[in-house]
């Protein structure tokens, strides 16, 4: 059973234009199994939101009639914090975060609620989770454990498998994936080379310096421009990462 | 930071870091190209150089300066098929490489090799030209970072860096004070012809391989206290100053072809260029190397003598040195040179004591 609500107090977005991203509330809220009208601690996603709605402030900024906004509905799949679906909206109206719409379904049919939602990107600190979903076409992504900054929206992309040979057919997943990435592109273009309130990362982690040349100007013929780019050819790439600060992750295959 | 890396019989590392290793390393050996893969950073001797002392990029910056950044972005995307003209570090460079294939031919398992990493602030779109241009010289650099406007001091650590060269001193004085090696390159006013087939370093010594304690008895109290001052401590090692490390990888490097029986063919010879005099202060630095257990090739005591005219027989393809002075003198005389911005020194030019401006906030 799958179930929608909206929250008035945030004005929703145009569908067709916006980014759904879909993040799991066990991820933004930390809720204890007490009872009570409690505040609850936030969770590791919270500032990937109050990114999010930084980008869309500047996105209003720029053009006050901009449509290609980010667009958050928060998932509920967990049966105990569905009994508490009264305190995830307090909390979210008590946090003034800009969540358009809550989502509450079973542990077995969450990816449909994502499906009927329109999510372009599933965040889920459980990889199984995200796992299931992208097997249904949703693209997914783990979402960084360690806090990261509020201020900047950080995207990095592990580029090793970015050019694509044309003999494979793409998978649902992997369109999802170059659909997210346009949306991203263009948010970005939105912005100088300055001050912009999102960074996108490439990675590369096994090629040398050809292969991450080829991703950065594949993935500008795409509409997508990079502002970082690191080549590790085979380095460590923990402690890179944990300067990288990067909100999430997208990888080409979940097993990285 | 200051400590020289692993050797190869050090004990296993973390199944992650392994994982990507082993990728890197079937990518690399099943190129169809011979191109040589980048060797595993903890064994390496890391050289990290910024864009601009790799690539002569006078023009592009006087249109960042003049223009702005976005200017500068669009020129350089314009322009990104077309190579940049070398740059002051890109002799080093090449000298590093050819000490690679020397060691491959000796060693072909070792990791025990330079790995060549640019390091730059710079926007990945502006890196499309840099990635270009390092293709048309076919240098063996395969890692990189462009940082997109951050400082890229942090990451020198994350690569394990050895050595970071670059042409901006903030950024160089902020690696020396993380302690890492470093030094704020200046490109040469003539040419000089630099050897093909060997890696010539030069160093000063106080301040640059020693600390500055005797510098500022120099400075403080004069010569003749100096002169009185090294005889009494003769025996005792000064400290290590900034470069010793780097030297002390150099030296790593040399003995593998010692080992090999190419010591008269070795393809890395070091220089000492001091002020010391060989008679009076001089043991004192040759006990010290000593002590460290560590060899320079030649050294060269000049009493005072002007280092330009020396420099310029030596052709290193790097001389670092920490006084500004030494450097121009250098630099006149068709040295690369390298300030290294530790220690009293900075604060003097020429012996007279400069006016330091109130420190940025």
């Amino acid at each position: 059973m799958v179930s929608t609500i909206q929250n008035t107090d945030v004005k929703q977005k145009e569908a067709d234009r916006a980014v759904v991203v879909a993040v799991t509330s066990r991820a933004v809220f930390d809720c204890g199994a007490d009872d009570g009208d409690e505040v609850c601690e936030v969770g590791v996603a919270f500032p990937l939101l109050q990114a999010l709605q930084r980008v869309n402030e500047r996105l209003l900024e720029e053009n006050p009639t901009e449509s290609l906004l980010f667009d958050v509905v928060l998932i509920t799949s967990d049966s105990q914090q569905q009994q508490q679906s009264s305190r995830i909206i307090s909390n979210t109206r008590h946090h003034g975060l800009e969540i358009s719409r809550f989502c509450f379904s079973s542990e077995e049919d969450f990816t449909e609620s994502l499906l009927k939602n329109n999510v372009h990107l599933f965040l889920t600190t459980d990889r199984d989770e995200a796992a299931q979903a992208s097997q249904k076409g949703v693209f997914s992504a783990l979402l960084n454990g360690k806090v990261a900054s509020s201020e900047q929206l950080r995207v990095v992309f592990c580029g090793d498998a970015v050019i694509r040979t044309d003999a494979e057919p793409p998978s649902a997943s992997q369109d999802a994936a170059q659909s997210f990435w346009a949306q991203l592109g263009e948010m970005r273009r939105r912005f100088g080379v300055l001050d912009s309130p999102l960074s996108l990362v490439l990675l590369t982690s096994r090629g040398g310096r050809e292969s991450c040349g080829a991703a950065l100007q594949t993935l500008r013929s795409r509409g997508v421009n990079m502002d970082e780019a690191y080549s590790l050819a085979g380095a460590p790439r923990i402690p890179i990462l944990s300067l990288l600060r990067p909100h999430f992750l997208l990888i080409n295959h979940l097993e990285d | 930071m200051s400590e020289i890396k692993l050797t190869e019989s050090a004990p296993t590392e973390d199944n992650g870091e392994e994982k990507d290793w082993a990728a890197a390393k079937a990518f690399f050996d099943n190129l169809k190209t011979n191109k040589p893969r980048p060797p595993k950073p903890r064994y390496a001797v890391t050289i990290a150089v910024s864009s601009r002392t790799l690539f002569n990029m006078v023009k592009e910056r006087k249109i960042y300066q003049d223009e702005g950044l976005e200017k500068y972005v669009a020129y350089q995307m314009e322009h990104e098929s077309e190579p940049l003209m070398p740059g002051a570090a890109f002799p080093f460079v090449q000298a590093l490489m050819n000490v690679n294939s020397r060691l491959r031919q000796l060693y072909p398992d070792s990791e025990e090799l330079f790995d060549i990493v640019l390091m730059t602030n710079n926007h990945a779109q502006v890196g499309v030209r840099l990635i270009n241009s390092i293709n048309h010289y076919d240098l063996s650099i395969e890692r990189f970072c462009m940082t997109g406007g951050e400082s890229p001091i942090g990451y020198l650590k994350a690569y394990m860096t050895n050595l970071y060269l670059s042409k901006d001193s903030d950024k160089v004085t902020e690696a020396i004070e993380e302690g890492i090696a470093a030094a704020t390159m200046f490109t040469a006013d003539t040419d000089n012809e630099l050897s093909k087939t060997q890696l010539r370093v030069a160093f000063d010594g106080d301040a640059v391989l020693f600390s500055d304690e005797s510098e500022i008895i120099v400075k403080q109290h004069g010569l003749d206290t100096f002169f009185e001052h090294e005889k009494e401590f003769e025996n005792k090692p000064l400290a290590q100053g900034p470069l010793k490390c780097f030297l002390e990888a150099l030296g790593k490097l040399q003995r593998k072809f010692i080992a090999k029986n190419e010591r008269l063919n070795c393809p890395i010879r070091t220089f000492l260029v001091t002020a010391r005099s060989a008679a009076s202060s001089g043991a004192r630095v040759l006990k010290t190397l000593r002590s460290w257990g560590l060899e320079i090739d030649e050294a060269l005591f000049l009493a005072g003598a002007p280092k330009g005219p020396l420099l310029e027989k030596i052709k290193p393809h790097i001389f670092f040195d920490d006084q500004m002075f030494h450097i121009e003198g250098a630099q006149q005389m068709g040295t690369i040179s390298a300030h290294v911005p530790y220690g009293i020194g900075q604060k003097y030019h020429k012996g007279k004591l400069i006016e330091q401006p109130p420190k940025k906030e």
